[in-house]
């Protein structure tokens, strides 16, 4: 067990030191993190300056888009990040032979597919976590700004707590079911290539490809029932539904809860498919040769 | 191929074919505990893919293995805690350094001291680079580190791919030092394959060596190097070979006749050295020098791995020399000879 955590930690130190890490994390929260601070700049300054201008709850309405936003954007670019990742922790590592050497230790196979795909989860839930906590910072500052009678007089009672912690631990179970199932995806995909690049690509093809379908087959179906019947089998609908903006508002706004079919059926799907996967990289896996 | 005593490795009826190449066609070995075993054969002969399947990195198409006493590959992770391996160029990660590398990598098989990382590199002489990362080693840094990691935790077995290769003389003779002094303190058995022969000759007790895939021979180097003839250097006066090779042909003793580089090269049956001293200068042959050549591992195993025959490129046979002087006549040097 204590081998097993080694191998975790080792491979998350990995994904740390990674140029692609850094960026992914840029790219993650720069946006949220820039329009939050200009917002809540411009709530203290018109207030420090007697404009009046923006209210609270303005601020705090803003915020809240600025977190669905974070949650959306998360969602698109997660599966570049993970098939980049991915690809170089399993096509890449192979190629240069990194494997070769991992596999000459004591571990066991599958606990290096397990290991890997757990130190890219974390990192993930900790770049969306870091966006979302920064947010719930914003607000935290406004209040205690707000709330101080010396700077600023007119005091108004308003929701301070953006994001609920139930909410919070709601949203972080989709996310981890949701890119749970892509790593899974990915890396069985990345099995079969020594190339991180063409590895990328191939599968964002066949995964973009199948979304597109996805938001084909109403249409499709149409004409013929069957187009619907195939579409089910595409498993990214259950992702795109537990990513919407409909499913993110409705836990933010306590409408929706993980119980209801709505989030509870795209979530058993996406953790059945995730277990597919993972269970055939793993057999793949076992039978891979490591040559280079 | 059986050995009494008990074997740190046992192969049998190994084989393995990559598509139609056909790379192992039943080897079959047996490593004896304890022993500094060499693992010999030309470039292609599957002695790195032995390695591989033995480690567990392939699986083979059929044969036994056993390592430790464990069958491989079913007890591969408790072999794998008491083995140090090191197959083909260690591919340590790149932006990390020497230090960094061998931490996180022996972590996993058990803890490991800073201390004890830091006393495995200045064995093997990267204590100033230990801070360095390993894509900016040379080739010879980065052998050593390899072997650095295959010791870290003094394993039972240590299994190395070429450990040398790469490495400058020193570096030889250092890596050679180092693995007879853990094969001292620590007993362990060390399987290393090699091409480089005289260091094999100069480590091993054990050799086996393959060629296509299957044993040529195998043994203990006293026992192989045992042919019954010895190999003689004789140097004349110059313009006088052509006599001194047709007197010395005509003796009983001499098994075969060759000119070598710089005089004749014989074969003679042993104890005949001083008979052909005689003869010679009782013909008024000048001997410039009488040089016993101490039977190689190197003549052994081009005999053994030579399939070709027309290899005796600059080795003409002197004309009208022993039937047989052609026939184990040597290639140019092999290059990383020393």
């Amino acid at each position: 067990m204590t081998r097993f955590l080694t191998l975790v930690r080792f491979e998350l130190v990995k994904v740390l030191a990674r140029k692609k890490a850094f960026l992914f994390l840029l790219a993650l929260n720069v946006v949220p993190l820039l329009a939050s601070v200009i917002a809540l700049l411009v709530y203290l300054k018109m207030k420090g300056l007697g404009l009046g201008g923006l209210e609270y709850s303005v601020l705090v309405e803003m915020v809240r888009g600025l977190f669905t936003a974070h949650m959306l954007l998360f969602g698109w670019i997660s599966p570049f990040f993970l098939a980049l990742v991915i690809g170089d922790s399993f096509s890449g590592e192979s190629g240069r032979g990194y494997l070769k050497l991992l596999l000459l230790t004591p571990v066991r196979r599958w606990q290096v597919v397990v290991a890997k795909a757990l130190a890219v989860l974390v990192f993930l839930l900790l770049a969306v976590a870091l966006g979302g906590f920064f947010l719930q910072l914003d607000l935290w500052v406004a209040r205690a700004v707000t709330e101080n009678p010396a700077m600023i007089w007119d005091v108004k009672p308003a929701t301070t707590v953006l994001v609920e912690t139930s909410a919070a631990l709601q949203l972080f179970v989709l996310s981890f079911l949701a890119n749970l199932a892509l790593v899974g995806f990915f890396i069985l995909f990345s099995m079969f290539s020594e190339s991180p690049v063409l590895m990328a690509f191939i599968s964002l093809i066949v995964l973009m490809t199948m979304q597109t379908y996805v938001l084909m087959a109403p249409y499709l179906t149409r004409l013929d029932a069957r187009y619907g019947q195939v579409a089910d089998w595409c498993f990214t609908r259950h992702l795109s539904r537990l990513s919407e903006i409909k499913t993110v508002q409705g836990i933010l706004g306590k409408t929706l809860s993980l119980a209801d079919p709505w989030v509870r059926e795209p979530m058993v799907a996406s953790l059945g498919w995730a277990a597919f996967f993972f269970l055939l990289a793993i057999a793949v896996f076992q039978r891979k040769q490591i040559l280079s | 191929m059986t050995s009494p005593e008990s074997t740190a490795i046992r192969v049998r009826g190994l084989r393995k074919a990559f598509g139609r190449k056909e790379a192992l066609a039943g080897l079959d070995f047996a490593v004896p505990d304890g022993a500094v075993a060499g693992f010999l054969g030309p470039n292609g002969a599957g002695k790195t893919t032995t390695l591989r399947l033995l480690l567990g990195l392939a699986p083979a198409d059929t044969g036994e293995m056993e390592m430790l006493g464990e069958p491989m590959p079913g007890g591969r992770v408790p072999v794998l805690e008491r083995t140090g391996a090191l197959v083909e160029k260690p591919s340590f990660l790149d932006h990390f350094s020497g230090f960094d590398n061998l931490w996180w990598f022996g972590s996993l098989n058990r803890p490991v001291t800073r201390e004890r990382v830091g006393e495995v590199l200045g064995r093997v002489g990267l204590t100033e680079a230990a801070g360095q990362s390993f894509g900016t080693y040379s080739t010879g840094m980065k052998q050593r580190l390899g072997v650095a990691y295959a010791i870290l935790h003094r394993p039972r077995l240590l299994i190395l791919d070429e450990p040398t290769n790469g490495m400058d003389p020193q570096g030889r003779v250092q890596m050679r030092d180092l693995l007879r002094e853990i094969h001292a303190a620590e007993g362990s058995t060390i399987f290393l394959s090699s091409h480089l022969l005289d260091e094999v000759q100069r480590l091993c007790d054990y050799v086996v060596i393959v060629d296509h895939g299957k044993t040529v021979r195998e043994g203990y180097v006293g026992e192989i190097l045992q042919s019954g003839q010895e190999t003689w250097e004789v140097r004349v006066a110059d313009g006088q070979q052509e006599r001194a090779a047709g007197l010395l042909l005509a003796q009983p003793g001499v098994l075969s006749c060759r000119s070598g580089p710089r005089g004749l090269e014989i074969r003679l049956q042993p104890g005949q050295s001083a008979e052909v001293n005689r003869v010679l200068v009782g013909a008024g042959v000048p001997v410039v020098a009488l040089i016993p050549h101490e039977a190689s591992l190197e003549e052994t195993f081009i005999a053994l791995t030579d399939t070709e025959g027309e290899t005796g490129h600059g080795n003409r046979p002197v004309p009208g020399a022993g039937v047989d002087s052609g026939a184990k006549a040597r290639p140019p040097e092999p290059g990383g000879r020393s």
